[in-house]
């Protein structure tokens, strides 16, 4: 760990890893195999306040800075990567809201954001990163928005109950508002069947002439694609914070299978070959976590993090993945196993290469901020 | 006043313990040593009772000097001030050198009360006790080092300690000057603050490991769940009962009352099976009246193996499994 | 009239493997990290529990070295109002009698408290004596090993002592000193907000002239018992029959020997 953590921060986190490792880490593999949490686990994360991470004191939140905030992310990731996906879609939406939200609305539903969960609808049927294709819409009657069109593919969707929507205003502008499922024409769609993070739903909300005013609009009109972007830049960090998790993950089972098993009589952690996955695997821990923990510095004092926490993203994406891999290689016939819990590792892993941007979306972002600072 | 020197504090009191009518080990344990170390003094047992039980002739087999009764029952769901009141009204009438308690629940509740109003000393889970002249030696072993204490309380009478349940034996001795004291005329103080007003007794003491002739020890290296299972299935087929290593006590299925040792339960099993059992000296001052150890580790120099009669250098599970199949 | 409840809390070594210091024969309570005393994190727990009910405030006291803040803020961010940590080298060594006695001072000069809650025992010295002795000393009723709570309102309080043989129902008329078995309570996690909101308030340090005490009662002089002797145990060397290294075949010459001598 790169950061300093303050007494407060250092209590949080031993708060976290303890809560993960009792509450979380028993039922890893039955979130991956029930695809969901269970009740009571999700009842009991909500209970200890974990939804009300950074929303403001003033709001009946914990007000904890970035850097706490991945920390957090990271600890929870190590033993659950769904509930770690969850929580990051949560918290980028309401930081949000934090940001661009009227007082009127902040004081509404910033205090809702300790107790419900939100979610952030961008991408639609047609199109995910090409969001000028769009359709869905707003459109001013009266005193009114009246908001039309569906979004899919959100984290957290079908159990999120706040929302916030990038919607068309006019043919070249993006505006982004708040919906509530209790607001009429608010419906709730398909549930996607994923192949990892199956614990995180992922689904689809339908607005039908949802009837919303002004105070609903978050940011400006046409700050769309900003908040939309910034809401990106904040997801990377913890999305980084769940790869370099998941790397954690497989680290630790990874050296309790080579210290039990033997063969030939010898623990196979003494062999060559098993120590050199080892190492892969922990660097790619390592520099992943160098990379968030940089990006939420960076953002927590009010310095661009858009580049690194997109790095953050790309590298631990693609490393998450490849450690995954080498761990199930470890554990042989047993990490190609259902009964063990790699494998899920794996699939998890895969998702962070194109959630929150793909992969090529990355390369695109990354270049063109690395060609900027040239200038 | 000097302990060599005193001429008086020539009595070691015993408190006794009781429930449903049948005193408990730990009083007949204490009388028997006692007995053993008392030099020039004598072993007198205080016993309270309602008007219609008679204990005494239970205390009588262990041969105590003198049983101190008092019978009322005002005693029947008494509070524990009421009884710590009396028994600070005898020590005063009597002044006796030691009283000496069994560590349960009831005892480490009264005596450190007593404690308390004498303003004297008290030391809680004893291992031994021998005495210098008047003095009383009070050893125990010390938090965590294998290393152990003796504590005497030099400068003030009585001098108390408690000892857990199964730390000394009882053996049944005759004394046939033993002497039986009837005191009719304490004081009892009704605290209006404080009733006791209904006593449940529980069946699970039979559970209880302290008790039973065959136990499975699981230490750190049989904590896992599936180990677990397989030991659970090993203890229904020996007729054992399961006790853990204090990390253990951490997991879902056990707490404090599983525990083995210093900070546990003391235990006399004839069969006793560790597995992954370390052997630290925590864990082993608990188990040292066992008839027969067999110790299971895959550490050739774990401790355990220093007292145990049988072992097993391996992998727990492997064994556990190895002697499931052979037990049908 | 409402609840004024004090928590005296402990904290303990993670490890149970300590350091004595050779002179005074004392544990060294410094040289380790610590954590709250499992049973008293149940005691604060109880009180939090009574606190959301009855409006209570809720006092977190300890003796110890400074380190012993870390554990009075880990009960602040559960959710106490007020931490007080008695620390001075005078009180220092102090065995169970002296411990209480400092502890049922402060908790008179806090005032007004009407519940006092401990653990049953602490894991590392486990003898559960200072509680029934602060109770003694505040000539409060006392109800030990306690396993479940039923207030019937501010005054009064019914409860469930577990013992080995049985359990006792008592009803008991406050002030009073609780002490708590694990099977209480589940301690609760402290809340995000809470940890944050810890951290902003003051641990208050009480040393021996902040509040009333005889001195001759605090520390090594207030302690009747004293270690005089320390020694490494010599250790019994028994002849131990090893079985093999086949599991099938250990097991089977232990099943043989077992049954020989009459064992099963």
């Amino acid at each position: 760990m790169s950061v300093m953590l303050k007494e407060h921060q250092q209590m949080l986190h031993q708060m976290v890893v303890e809560f993960s490792r009792k509450e979380i880490k028993p039922l890893d593999m039955l979130i991956d195999k029930q695809k969901g949490y269970p009740k009571a686990l999700w009842d009991k994360i909500v209970e200890t306040g974990f939804l009300g991470l950074i929303v403001p004191k003033s709001f009946g939140g914990a007000d904890f800075d970035p850097i706490a905030e991945a920390q957090t992310i990271f600890d929870i990731a190590s033993n659950n990567a769904s509930v770690a996906f969850t929580l990051e879609g949560h918290y980028k939406t309401v930081d949000q809201l934090k940001k661009y939200g009227k007082e009127t609305l902040k004081n509404k539903y910033l205090p809702q954001a300790n107790k419900r969960i939100f979610g952030f609808g961008s991408t639609e049927p047609q199109g995910g990163s090409n969001v000028m294709g769009h359709t869905a819409s707003a459109v001013k009657e009266g005193d009114y928005w009246i908001l039309n069109g569906n979004k899919t593919m959100i984290t957290n969707g079908g159990l999120a109950e706040v929302y916030l929507v990038l919607l068309k205003t006019s043919e070249n502008e993006l505006t982004c508002f708040l919906v509530d499922k209790d607001m009429p024409g608010f419906k709730y769609g398909k549930q996607e069947d994923f192949f990892g993070m199956r614990g995180t739903p992922v689904g689809e909300i339908f607005l039908e002439n949802v009837k919303v005013t002004e105070d609903y609009m978050v940011g400006k009109i046409g700050d769309g694609i900003r908040i939309g972007d910034n809401a990106h830049y904040d997801a990377r960090i913890n999305m980084g914070a769940i790869a370099a998790g998941i790397c954690q993950h497989a680290l630790d089972i990874v050296l309790d299978y080579a210290t039990e098993r033997k063969a030939l009589n010898k623990p196979i952690i003494d062999l060559f070959s098993i120590q050199n996955k080892i190492t892969e695997i922990a660097i790619a821990k390592e520099n992943t976590q160098l990379l968030y923990e940089e990006a939420a510095k960076l953002k927590s004092q009010d310095k661009p993090y858009d580049k690194v926490s997109t790095m953050a993203k790309s590298y631990g994406s693609r490393a998450a993945f490849s450690a995954c891999d080498h761990a199930l290689q470890v554990l042989g016939g047993y990490g190609y196993s259902n009964e063990y819990p790699v494998e899920h590792l794996l699939r998890d892993a895969r998702a962070l290469q194109i959630a929150e941007g793909s992969l090529e979306k990355m390369v695109i972002e990354i270049s063109k901020s690395v060609q900027s600072e040239r200038v | 006043m000097k302990k060599v020197d005193c001429m008086t504090h020539k009595n070691i009191w015993i408190v006794a313990e009781h429930h449903q009518d049948i005193i408990q080990p730990v009083t007949k344990q204490l009388i028997t040593k006692a007995n053993q170390i008392k030099a020039d003094k004598k072993v007198t047992v205080i016993l309270f009772q309602t008007k219609e039980q008679k204990l005494e002739q239970q205390l009588l087999n262990y041969g105590p000097d003198e049983i101190i009764t008092v019978c009322d029952d005002r005693l029947k769901e008494a509070p524990d001030s009421l009884i710590a009141d009396l028994l600070s009204q005898l020590n005063h009438k009597f002044q006796p050198n030691s009283i000496l308690f069994g560590a349960t629940v009831i005892g480490r509740s009264i005596s450190a009360r007593l404690q308390a109003k004498l303003l004297t000393g008290l030391t809680a889970d004893c291992l031994d006790l021998k005495f210098e002249e008047n003095l009383l030696i009070q050893i125990k072993p010390s938090y965590g080092d294998n290393i152990m204490c003796e504590i005497v309380c030099p400068n003030n009478y009585p001098q108390m300690a408690t000892v857990r349940p199964n730390v000394f034996m009882a053996t049944e001795i005759q004394n046939k000057e033993a002497k039986i004291v009837i005191i009719n005329d304490m004081n009892f103080i009704e605290d209006k603050r404080i009733t006791v007003y209904e006593e449940i007794p529980l069946l699970s003491k039979s559970d209880s490991i302290a008790n039973a002739d065959r136990v499975i020890a699981l230490g750190r290296g049989m904590s896992g769940k599936e180990h677990i299972n397989k030991a659970s299935r090993l203890a229904t087929k020996l007729g054992a009962k399961i006790g853990v290593t204090r990390p253990l006590t951490d997991l879902p299925s056990f707490s404090v009352d599983d525990q083995i040792g210093q900070s546990g339960s003391s235990i006399a099993p004839k069969l006793l099976i560790t597995l992954g059992v370390h052997g630290a000296v925590q864990f082993t001052t608990g188990i040292t009246k066992s008839k027969y150890i067999v110790a299971i580790n895959n550490n050739p120099k774990a401790p355990i193996f220093d007292i145990a009669d049988y072992g097993f250098v391996g992998d727990a599970k492997s064994f556990v499994e190895a002697l499931l199949k052979l037990i049908q | 009239m409402s609840l004024n409840i004090v928590v005296c809390v402990k904290q303990v070594p993670v490890s149970n493997n300590l350091k004595i210091d050779p002179i005074t024969k004392n544990m060294m309570r410094s040289s380790e990290p610590g954590i709250m005393n499992p049973f008293d994190q149940n005691a604060v727990e109880a009180a939090l529990k009574l606190k959301e009910r009855f409006d209570a405030k809720v006092t977190l006291l300890s003796m110890g070295p400074k380190n012993f803040e870390i554990t009075l803020r880990q009960g602040l961010a559960m959710g106490a109002d007020d931490a007080i940590l008695l620390s001075s080298r005078g009180f220092g060594g102090a065995d169970t009698l002296a411990t209480g006695y400092v502890l049922s001072q402060a908790i008179k000069a806090i005032q007004n408290v009407n519940l006092v809650f401990f653990g049953r025992q602490s894991i590392d010295a486990d003898t559960g004596q200072v509680g029934p002795i602060v109770a003694e000393l505040l000539d409060w009723p006392q109800v030990t090993y306690i396993s479940q709570i039923h207030p019937i309102d501010e005054k009064s309080i019914e409860a469930v002592r577990l013992m080995e043989h049985m359990q006792q129902s008592i009803k008991v008329k406050l002030p009073a000193v609780f002490t708590v078995r694990s099977e209480l309570n589940v301690p609760r996690y402290p809340s995000p907000r809470s940890i944050m909101l810890s951290y902003q308030k003051e641990i208050k340090v009480w040393d021996e002239h902040s509040f009333e005490l005889d001195l001759n009662r605090i520390g090594i002089q207030g302690s009747p018992t004293v270690v005089r002797k320390v020694w490494n145990p010599t250790k019994v060397d028994k002849e131990t029959e090893l079985l093999g290294e086949d599991p099938e075949r250990a097991a089977r010459k232990l099943l043989h020997v077992l049954r020989a001598r009459d064992i099963i």
